[in-house]
């Protein structure tokens, strides 16, 4: 049962899989699949009963794994998390980004009033920070063109035409006896060029992380998914050369394929034998009116602030219980009153479609505004003599004029909310008397 | 990671000279102190930070010169050819003849649109000689007319163009017994208009470095050039390579990455040569210190003065306005070096005396 809670937690996990999981409790772990199938919809009350000890329940985790896998293709997605990226690879859809924001910062009680010059400093920072950043990726997209550039007929592969980092850096120095940096941990393996071409901002490119990667890879599945490795796995790996690591981590994956390719010829098995399963449960009476909610508990919470948060979460759930009652009722009462009849449904018809037409202008006018939605998940970047694109290419040029779009859309609303902002500032300083108000200069 | 500088004016040009020449002649100095893989990364890193390479191996400086009278140009430009060491790119400079008669406004409303597309030109060719950009230096005086007018309209310019680039200005604030009638006026013109458009103002008071002249060098006859070296000797010392906290294992990328928090910033380096904590600055609180150390046992020097609470505004802790560069590598022969560079509250005298100067002959 312990291994099948574990399981079910690697699935649903939304994190990339790193040392962290292993170290999380089980208890914690089986709240966290209790909550994330109940925010997916998952219909069993069964399994919110469990005991999260992993003493009991065994069909019914089977019975979520199984809906899990109906749902969706659940070992593809898991694959296509733990890839092994050969190319230079970027993203242009902003899932990633978005879900990597996590929850948002708890509200810090500002004790007394907050210096605004200290928020000025901040601003300042996050300002620099920011272009920092900007100029480090410019400074890499910089070096990726040269690559791509000067290694152009250098692959093996046709339809590519010329080498990615990764490749050409394992052409360059495939012993991994250049390192610079021989202090500090194994995955400070620092591939300084002569003429200093460092890789420094990562957004998931680039020779430092593609090492980050492969030390994470062999670890993070468990069982039989993953070669062990020894439990010291970074020190292991720092006395083998790049190459050979790359050559093992595309055999975990080769592997992990097959696995793959096992499954779906075995899977209708897998099905006849889950019918049998569920033909033994008690059929379930339809979902109540609420599901519990799980809040998060973490054991060893020593901490007063913590129970003072769960306390509130829990006052804050009874509170929207009872408002979500008060207002079912409520419209129950109202529809109810409309009465039943033929007019009724024709009225309700006559609604849902002008409500349709009006949704579907709407999409289409955001569809034809930023064009073609682009496709989820990581791209590999080719550089190509123009006109030789494939069908299920996408064209920079393109993506760009997108972007674009949608970026001046942002400013838009941005200068609208600064108009608005500075609108309220002069409001307020024009309610205090002998308040002189100097804006400052717009730009 | 590569700065393109832009030196403006007689005051710009011939600092910039100075202070490339500084940096080269301490890159190729032979006592570094330390051991040769350390001395070929400083080396390589300086190259790449300020001059880009030709092919029969002579630097060339990342640099553009404006000046809109020819003399000061061409001297700095065979100046820097006569080194044999480094020169200045051929097409890198531009110049009219006509001067600016010492008149902000002549620089910054006649001179400054009239040229504006020639000298963007220049400089956008420089940038993308740079592999990665990492920003501008800008170097003008604020008394004159070129330097003070082409210098703040062009770092507008730049701020529109090359809006996610950091611009640091240097600024050489005149002595207060003027050179320049309407040095006052063109003064805190220039600050005004630089306070919207830079990032980071560096300034250089010619007064404190006359007085370094002749009381710590022991100068008899100082002149431009004996203040201008000394100046370059200051920018030398904090540009060229260091490492910092965060990356310890190369040198800092960024040199320009000096993070003065808020705008606008004003700072002055106020001590330099053997390691001197000037107790004075009690009373004066900085919003930032960096203190940049070279040389000799770097690692057991003690900075703990500089955490004190008193050194700084009320609202900032010392571990985030304080930071520390350090190499092992000396600099220019000097076998221990210091160099504080502070945003602080130390040119509020001198600024006032400035705007008080301009009241009374704006008033009369």
């Amino acid at each position: 049962t312990c291994a099948l809670w574990q399981l079910l937690f690697r699935v649903l996990s939304p994190l990339p899989a790193g040392n962290a999981l292993a170290s999380i409790a089980l208890e914690v772990q089986a709240r966290l699949v209790k909550s994330a199938l109940c925010s997916q919809g998952y219909p069993r009350l069964a399994l919110a009963q469990l005991p999260e000890d992993g003493s009991q329940g065994s069909r019914e985790l089977l019975l979520a794994l199984s809906w899990l896998l109906a749902r969706g293709p659940v070992p593809e997605q898991m694959l296509a998390q733990t890839r092994v990226p050969l190319g230079d690879e970027m993203t242009v859809c902003q899932c990633e980004a978005l879900a990597s924001l996590g929850p948002p910062a708890p509200h810090m009680e500002a004790e007394g009033p907050v210096d605004v010059r200290h928020v000025q400093w901040l601003m300042g920072k996050l300002r620099f920070r920011w272009r920092q950043l900007v100029s480090s990726q410019q400074e890499q997209c910089a070096l990726l063109s040269k690559i791509h550039l000067y290694t152009r007929g250098c692959h093996c592969d046709q339809n590519l035409g010329h080498l990615s980092v990764t490749e050409a850096e394992m052409l360059r120095d495939p012993e991994g006896g250049q390192k610079v940096s021989g202090a500090g941990a194994a995955h400070n393996l620092d591939l300084a060029y002569p003429k200093g071409l460092h890789f420094s901002c990562t957004p998931g490119v680039g020779p430092r992380t593609f090492w980050n990667d492969l030390w994470l890879i062999p670890r993070l599945l468990p069982g039989d998914w993953a070669a062990p490795l020894d439990p010291g796995g970074a020190s292991a790996c720092s006395l083998l050369s790049p190459l050979r690591v790359l050559l093992r981590t595309l055999e975990h994956e080769s592997r992990r394929l097959e696995a793959v390719l096992a499954w779906r010829r075995a899977e209708p098995v897998f099905w006849q034998w889950m019918d049998t399963v569920l033909g033994t449960c008690a059929p379930e009476a339809p979902a109540a009116a609420s599901q519990p909610t799980f809040l998060p508990w973490v054991p060893e919470c020593g901490d007063g602030e913590l129970e003072l948060v769960v306390r509130e979460l829990q006052t804050l759930e009874e509170e929207l219980r009872e408002a979500v009652e008060r207002r079912r009722v409520a419209w129950e009462a109202k529809a109810r009153g409309c009465g039943r009849g033929p007019e009724w449904s024709a009225a309700r018809r006559a609604f849902r479609e002008t409500v349709e037409k009006e949704l579907g202008a709407l999409q289409r006018c955001w569809e034809q505004d930023s064009g073609p939605a682009p496709a989820h998940g990581p791209h590999r970047l080719v550089r190509r003599e123009d006109g030789a694109a494939g069908d299920r290419d996408l064209q920079a040029a393109e993506l760009i004029r997108t972007l674009r779009s949608q970026e001046a859309c942002l400013e838009a609303v941005l200068r609208q909310l600064q108009g608005q902002c500075r609108q309220e500032l002069a409001r307020l300083a024009g309610a205090l008397p002998g308040l002189i108000w100097i804006p400052p200069p717009g730009r | 990671m590569s700065i393109v500088t832009v030196q403006l004016g007689q005051c710009g040009n011939q600092i910039g000279f100075e202070v490339f020449d500084a940096l080269l002649s301490d890159s190729h100095s032979s006592q570094g102190l330390c051991c040769k893989r350390e001395n070929e990364a400083y080396q390589a890193s300086c190259k790449e930070r300020f001059f880009s390479e030709e092919e029969n191996g002579v630097p060339i400086a990342r640099a553009v010169l404006v000046d809109m009278e020819p003399k000061v140009i061409s001297q700095t430009l065979s100046k820097a050819a006569q080194s044999g060491r480094w020169k200045y790119g051929q097409h890198a400079c531009f110049c009219q003849k006509q001067g600016s008669g010492n008149n902000w406004a002549y620089g910054y409303s006649v001179h400054g649109p009239r040229h504006e597309e020639s000298i963007m030109n220049l400089i956008r060719k420089e940038v993308e000689k740079c592999d990665s950009f990492s920003g501008f230096f800008i170097i003008m005086s604020m008394a004159g007319g070129t330097g003070s007018g082409i210098g703040a309209f062009v770092t507008q310019n730049l701020q529109d163009q090359y809006s996610n680039s950091l611009k640091m200005n240097q600024i050489i604030w005149p002595y207060g017994t003027g050179e320049v009638i309407v040095q006052n006026y063109n003064s805190i013109l220039t600050l005004s208009h630089l306070y919207r458009s830079s990032d980071a103002l560096l300034v250089h008071e010619n007064d404190a470095v006359h007085k370094i002249c002749a009381k710590l060098m022991n100068i008899k006859q100082i002149s431009f050039s004996d203040i201008n070296q000394v100046l370059a000797h200051q920018l030398g010392s904090v540009f060229q390579p260091t490492y910092s906290a965060e990356s310890s294992f190369h040198y800092r990328r960024n040199p320009l990455g000096i993070d003065w928090h808020v705008r606008p910033s004003l700072s002055g380096p106020s001590s330099l040569g053997k390691m001197s904590l000037n107790k004075d600055l009690h009373f004066n609180t900085s919003i930032a210190n960096l203190v940049i150390l070279r040389g000799k046992d770097v690692q057991s020097a003690d900075v703990e003065g500089f955490k004190d609470p008193a050194l700084y505004t009320s609202w900032l802790e010392p571990v985030n306005a304080f930071n520390v560069w350090k190499t092992q590598r000396a600099f220019s022969k000097y076998e221990k070096s210091a160099v504080l560079v502070s945003n602080s509250q130390f040119l509020v005298k001198p600024l006032d005396m400035i705007v008080g100067k301009a009241w009374n002959m704006f008033a009369s």
